[in-house]
């Protein structure tokens, strides 16, 4: 009778361990897998991270990203510590994306410099706070609306924001077309927003595409060496498709290789969503701060848009300036509807993916050129 | 070095250098463009 009771007790101690915080956070799963699943919100993402926050919330399972010897902690130590997920992503989206409206038209680059203006905002925001440095440079990278990059530069400096960071970072990047809209009529006249802008697909010989990626890669590592994980990834990934040689490995890239590893990457981080870790007012300061970065990174945008406009004597429509960032191709699809709303024979997707380009770089180039600072620093 | 000056150095160096990095790259893609214009390939009998 005593080995029967015994016996049945070991089976209900799953049950007797389960905390208050982990039928929050199984429920918050829930949530994030019907978002998914249900209504097709960043499936990709959200499915892999909410069947992991079920995981690595179960007791005794040994499925937490931090159960030492775990499947999933070995994983995070290989993948997410070692920051080579994010870093592999690149290779992916270096592979996916086309730099041809960008190099047919570079001045819109410097777009891509101005949307990166709301980390460094948020930045000052979070230190006011009270964040210790190394944890407000990781949440003002929000603001890069670059899932991978926030999680590289997060993992260097400040591992146990991670979870919140990613989430808020992916999260926000689909909530773009939420996000931008208000601010950008907010932000401009009607008469701004319905200014034609030239349709010039300008071509661009393949040599340049191909020398591209080799120059900047060398320019921008040369510059912030830190970056270069992310930013040589990027531009190996791009040279593999504009090389046009590489199609089987380019297939791989931006198919296969990114697929398995954004499958481990959502899984990883769900299960280090630990409810003990994760219910904090910290979790939602870090929402809050990352929703600052990415208007205010719409905002800064804006504004040299604002002022091409008047430089350009009204050739320039401002609401390019709103895809300057990283939410790749969601700001640019953003921008191309909100511009035909002000015009129908507004046609701004052209010049929207090239500044959504340059935000790409330029997320990557802030995020670099930070690291370097802090490290210049000694932090 | 106070929070302050820490946030404000690395945002005027931040900005800085991410905005004169792109500048470059501008300037580098008007050079490739001049050295390597676009040419219509010509159609093969």
């Amino acid at each position: 009778m005593e080995v029967f009771l015994s016996a049945l007790a070991s089976l209900t101690q799953g049950f007797a361990n389960l905390s208050w915080q982990g039928v929050f956070m199984i429920a918050l799963a829930c949530v994030l897998l019907y978002l998914g699943i249900g209504k097709k919100i960043e499936p990709l993402l959200l499915v892999p991270i909410g069947f992991g926050v079920i995981l690595g919330n179960l007791p005794l399972a040994n499925m937490s990203a931090h159960d030492e010897g775990g499947v999933i902690n070995l994983l995070y130590e290989g993948g997410i510590l070692t920051e080579l997920f994010p870093v592999l992503l690149f290779i992916g989206l270096g592979a996916m994306i086309d730099f041809g409206p960008m190099l047919g038209n570079p001045i819109v680059l410097i777009f891509g410099a101005a949307g990166q203006f709301g980390i460094f905002l948020t930045l000052l925001l979070a230190l006011a706070i009270g964040f210790p440095r190394e944890q407000a440079v990781s949440i003002a990278v929000i603001g890069a609306m670059d899932g991978p990059t926030a999680i590289y530069v997060t993992s260097k400096l400040a591992r146990e924001l991670l979870p919140a960071v990613s989430i808020a970072a992916y999260s926000y990047m689909s909530l773009v077309p939420i996000i931008q809209p208000p601010i950008m009529r907010a932000m401009t006249t009607k008469k701004e927003r319905a200014t034609l802008m030239a349709i010039s697909e300008k071509k661009v010989s393949q040599k340049v595409k191909i020398l591209f990626p080799i120059v900047a890669a060398i320019i921008t590592i040369l510059i912030a060496p830190m970056g270069a994980p992310l930013m040589g990834m990027l531009m190996f990934g791009n040279l593999m498709r504009e090389s046009g040689v590489l199609k089987r490995l380019v297939d791989v890239s931006e198919g296969a290789l990114a697929n398995v590893v954004t499958l481990f990457l959502g899984l990883t981080i769900g299960a280090s969503m630990l409810g003990g870790n994760f219910l904090k007012w910290q979790t939602l300061l870090v929402f809050l701060l990352g929703l600052v970065a990415i208007s205010l990174d719409t905002v800064t945008g804006m504004l040299l848009g604002k002022l091409m406009r008047v430089l350009t004597k009204g050739k320039i429509n401002p609401l390019i300036g709103a895809a300057g960032t990283s939410a790749f191709p969601m700001s640019s699809r953003v921008v191309q509807k909100e511009g035909q709303r002000a015009n129908p024979r507004n046609f701004l997707l052209w010049h929207a993916i090239g500044a959504n380009t340059g935000g790409q770089i330029g997320s990557v180039m802030a995020a670099a050129v930070m690291l370097a600072i802090m490290a210049g620093m000694g932090i | 070095m106070t929070d302050l000056a820490f946030g404000l150095t690395m945002t005027v160096i931040g900005m800085g250098v991410t905005l004169l990095t792109l500048y470059l790259l501008t300037l580098v893609i008007r050079l490739l463009n001049r050295l390597y214009p676009f040419k219509e390939e010509k159609k093969r009998s």
